[in-house]
């Protein structure tokens, strides 16, 4: 071949290479390269709203949403670093090497930002805001964070927020929900979180090669969460809560009539800012502590029932007629059933309904108890809500337990005894209930004989949530019946001799119930529960103190509440 | 012969108004008024090149013959004075201040090596020029015309401007191939090269070293000395087959990709016509190119020929080299696109050339 002809061929080849290159980078390529090339210019800035707001009843802020400030450094904008980290402790207050090793560890791209410190003062903030010049890469961004003008009220009622963990993760994705998305933990927050949770909205920007915005690309405004109002009132829930203070235990208020949850209350109790602020340690502490401050007893403790219990014994004994509200039985300090000895706390003498219930004679309830049949009483006590769980709105509710002959065969592999009958007439034994259960019980007899539904969710974005809530339930209580335990109820509080006397010094007129309930080992149980007033029921009440003694020391927290619902005028 | 010239003119002009189009698209965004009207200049210099080129299609080349070494001392002289008078930009100092024109003499000493090798490699016959190198030993054929071009190419490198350095190298290479110098030198010549490689090395600039090995790898510095390549990539890649549209190439647009109306004007033009426009403007280049190879082929006249050669492969070697450095294909260094980029020099001096080159294949019918 001729040098010449070497040379056109040559040409040619060389033309063929830089095709091929052009086919390799732009058909084959191109999609790639598009991507890259779009990274390169387009920013999505992401623009967070508020998760919706939680109020109480009267629209007071329970939970809300603030700014917060959180410090980032861009490490490509940072030419001196050390200078930067020393003029940042020195506005921060923290120690430069610190913020260095948390620049070090949270390190990974150098367009990417490192976050330095979160939720930092607002006057820290404006400070580096205004040395904006003299601290290039240094990035202060607001944040929306949720806050709690109130503190830990009503803690178990909100729950927290927290990153979202694997096993929500899994069951959400479907509902947008993404890895470090912050979600509701317990509580409204946990219930409510797909209303509450704000949509992330953003800005798509053109920038050149300084980063410098060019124009914007798209928009899509950030849209806030839905606001929850709740049946709880700020002011009660307060007294509640003060009136609990130091003490293991829970209150609930309930109005009888529809179910609405006026104040929940259990300790000890928790912060829920620990969790926004990431306070690891606190958080960890609280995880650890054996008194389970995260639990909400209210609804999720499981408890023997003692004396409180007797009241459905009652109903059942009247209902099956087997006995009436004028039978009468003579307490001697103690029976014999069977070959076993059961004690009385007390020696009443001759009791009838009304005084048994009054002195909470244990003695009048065995023998009615027997009368009417384990079987009976079990009907009667899931008729009144107990061994299932209300239906309340708020997650991790249990559902107690109550005893019969087939559940001890089926659960206990044991056979039916006529001790057991007398266990249960007392609510000892396998009975487990849970305060709200007790209170929706309470109710039956404080709103003339329905079951309603408790719930705490008045209005999601405004629109009234409470007509989809389960019809209360009538029944079938005979009106008499309900009178004489009522009559009963007011007893234990108006006379002299009644388990909750020290309430009859109050200006409103409560009607209710004690109960010591036996768990050894340890101390027992308190519980009070009742209604006010007691001619037009607006409350029901239950307190219940966990290894807080007899049901003295509950009825002495009740009276506490109702004292100072009354003392600010809350009852009328 | 009428031919020649349209065509020749027809095609160079189709590629520089790409180029101008380029030009305006990769810099109206740009803040300073002085790099928004840079395509205004370009095309004053187009014009002013294209009078260039019609005198120098219509002077005979024969002129060339005579002054060849007067030119080169010219060029020599230009390339010395600009390390006392140049202007120093960007690092190099490849600029003469000529009254209101910052002249690069590089771009006219490759020109002035190839007319030399043209002239050292044919000699006056009876009748006509013919060729003089089938008896040339080592020393004709290799070492004098080597230290010729060594000199000019010696003094481009130390500016700094080691593409137009190399571009000399090639230049003279395949123009030594074309002059029946017997191969073994040739091979032997690029062996040695090859061998002195890692001694020459050592003569780099560390930003050189470093454009090299950045080729070689351009991630291992994406910021710095692998940001050209990796941004010029990016450009050509995401233009796919139709391209982003005239003006709408965000790549040069917004000023990622560096030098995109000079060395990478290949890069913005790719990005914003794509595979398809991409094609295009090879077509109008390889047909250039294969003009000047058909004039040079038909050229009796050694000097002419070899001449036209010298030109085409001037082109050509700098097309090929620039295009390869957008595509990644080759280092980056320093080297327009003929036509295309942005700069008086080489368009003047491309023009002139391809004048030349029309010359030749009309002063070619008097012998």
């Amino acid at each position: 071949m001729s040098r010449t002809a070497f040379l056109k061929l040559a040409l040619g080849l060389l033309f063929a290479v830089l095709a091929a290159g052009m086919f390799n980078l732009q058909l084959l390529g191109g999609a790639k390269y598009r991507d890259l090339s779009n990274r390169n210019s387009i920013r999505l800035i992401p623009q967070k709203g508020c998760r919706g707001l939680i109020l109480d009843c009267e629209g007071n802020r329970i939970a809300g949403s603030r700014l917060s400030y959180d410090v980032s450094v861009l490490p490509q904008g940072v030419k001196d670093r050390d200078g930067i980290f020393s003029a940042l402790s020195r506005v921060l207050g923290t120690d430069a090497g610190a913020i260095a090793k948390k620049f070090k560890n949270g390190y990974t791209v150098p367009s990417v930002p490192v976050l330095i410190a979160r939720n930092i003062e607002l006057k820290k903030a404006i400070a580096l805001e205004e040395r904006k010049s003299e601290l290039p890469g240094v990035i202060v961004q607001p944040s929306p964070l949720r806050d709690y003008p109130h503190g830990r009220l009503a803690s178990h009622v909100l729950g927290y927020i927290g990153e979202i963990d694997r096993w929500r993760l899994t069951r959400l994705t479907d509902y947008g929900y993404k890895t470090k998305d912050l979600v509701g933990f317990g509580g409204v927050e946990e219930r409510l979180d797909y209303y509450l949770r704000e949509e992330e909205g953003g800005l798509s920007m053109e920038v050149d090669h300084r980063g410098r915005s060019v124009r914007i690309l798209g928009l899509r405004p950030p849209v806030n969460g839905k606001d929850v109002k709740l049946t709880l009132n700020l002011k009660i829930q307060k007294i509640v809560e003060e009136s609990l203070k130091d003490k293991t235990g829970c209150a609930i208020l309930m109005s009888p009539l529809t179910g609405e949850v006026i104040a929940m209350a259990s300790v000890p109790d928790y912060s829920p800012a620990v969790f926004t602020e990431r306070q690891n340690q606190e958080i960890a502490r609280l995880v650890r502590d054996l008194d389970a401050p995260l639990v909400n007893r209210a609804i999720s403790g499981v408890y023997p029932a003692g004396s409180v219990f007797k009241v459905i014994v009652a109903a059942a004994g009247l209902e099956t007629k087997k006995i009436s509200a004028h039978t009468t039985f003579v307490c001697t300090g103690s029976t014999m059933v069977g070959s076993g000895r059961f004690n009385c706390w007390s020696t009443h003498g001759r009791q009838d309904l009304r005084q048994a219930i009054t002195h909470s004679c244990n003695v009048y309830f065995y023998r009615s108890g027997l009368l009417a049949g384990p079987e009976a009483i079990h009907d009667y006590a899931l008729q009144f809500g107990l061994g299932h769980t209300c239906g309340f709105e708020l997650p991790n509710e249990a559902a107690g337990s109550v005893p019969s002959p087939f559940w001890r065969k089926v659960n206990r592999f044991k056979s039916w005894y006529d001790g057991d009958t007398a266990n249960l007439s007392i609510g000892q034994g396998d009975l487990l209930v849970t305060p709200l259960q007790i209170t929706r019980a309470m109710a039956v007899f404080a709103n003339g004989g329905f079951l309603v539904t408790p719930y705490i969710i008045k209005e999601i974005d405004g629109k009234d949530v409470s007509a989809s809530q389960q019809k209360s339930v009538r029944l079938n209580l005979k009106d008499s019946n309900l009178e004489s335990i009522r009559q009963g109820l007011k007893g234990v509080v108006a006379e002299a001799a009644g388990t909750a006397s020290i309430l009859s010094e109050l200006p409103v007129q409560v009607a209710g119930k004690t109960g010591t309930a036996q768990a050894p080992p340890g101390a027992p149980h308190g519980w009070f529960t009742g209604f006010f007033p007691y001619k037009k029921p607006k409350y029901v009440i239950c307190v219940f103190l966990e290894r807080g003694g007899a049901g003295y020391y509950a009825s002495q927290v009740a009276k506490q509440i109702i004292a100072r619902m009354a003392a600010e005028g809350l009852i009328n | 012969m009428k031919n020649s010239f349209l065509t020749i003119l027809i095609l160079a002009i189709l590629i520089a108004a790409i180029g101008i189009s380029s030009i305006y698209s990769s810099t109206y965004r740009k803040e300073a008024k002085p790099w928004r009207e840079a395509w205004k200049r370009q095309l004053l210099w187009l014009i002013f090149a294209l009078l260039l080129f019609i005198a120098a299609a219509n002077l005979s080349y024969r002129w060339l013959w005579d002054g060849t070494y007067v030119l080169y001392g010219i060029a020599v002289l230009f390339l010395l004075l600009v390390f006392i008078l140049g202007i120093v930009r960007l690092g190099a100092q490849r600029w003469l201040r000529i009254a209101w024109f910052n002249f690069q003499p590089s771009e006219f000493a490759k020109l002035i090596v190839a007319i030399f090798m043209a002239r050292y490699f044919s000699k006056k016959g009876r009748e006509e020029i013919v060729l003089s190198s089938s008896g040339f030993g080592i020393v004709r054929g290799l070492i004098i015309p080597f230290l010729f071009v060594a000199f000019p190419m010696a003094l481009v490198i130390e500016q700094p401007d080691l593409g137009s350095g190399l571009m000399i190298f090639f230049l003279f290479i395949a123009m030594l191939y074309l002059t029946r110098v017997r191969l073994k030198y040739i091979v032997g010549f690029i062996s040695a090269g090859l061998l002195l490689a890692p001694f020459l090395w050592h003569f780099l600039r560390g930003y050189q070293k470093d454009r090299l090995l950045v080729f070689l790898n351009p991630n291992i510095d994406p910021l710095g000395a692998g940001y050209t390549v990796i941004q010029s990539k990016i450009a050509i890649g995401s233009g796919g087959f139709f391209g982003k549209g005239w003006l709408s190439g965000t790549q040069s647009q917004l000023h990622f990709l560096p030098e995109s109306h000079t060395d990478f004007i290949f890069a913005t033009y790719a990005e914003e016509w794509g595979f398809l426009g991409c094609m295009v403007l090879f077509t109008l280049y390889y047909l250039l190119l294969r003009k000047g190879l058909e004039v040079a082929e038909r050229t009796q006249d050694y000097f002419g020929k070899l001449l036209a050669y010298g030109i085409t492969l001037l082109l050509g070697i700098q097309v090929f080299v620039n295009i390869a450095m957008n595509l990644g294909l080759a280092p980056v260094v320093g080297l327009p696109l003929p036509l295309m980029s942005y700069g008086g020099s080489s368009m003047i001096i491309t023009f002139m050339a391809l004048g030349i080159l029309v010359n030749i294949d009309r002063t070619r019918a008097v012998f």
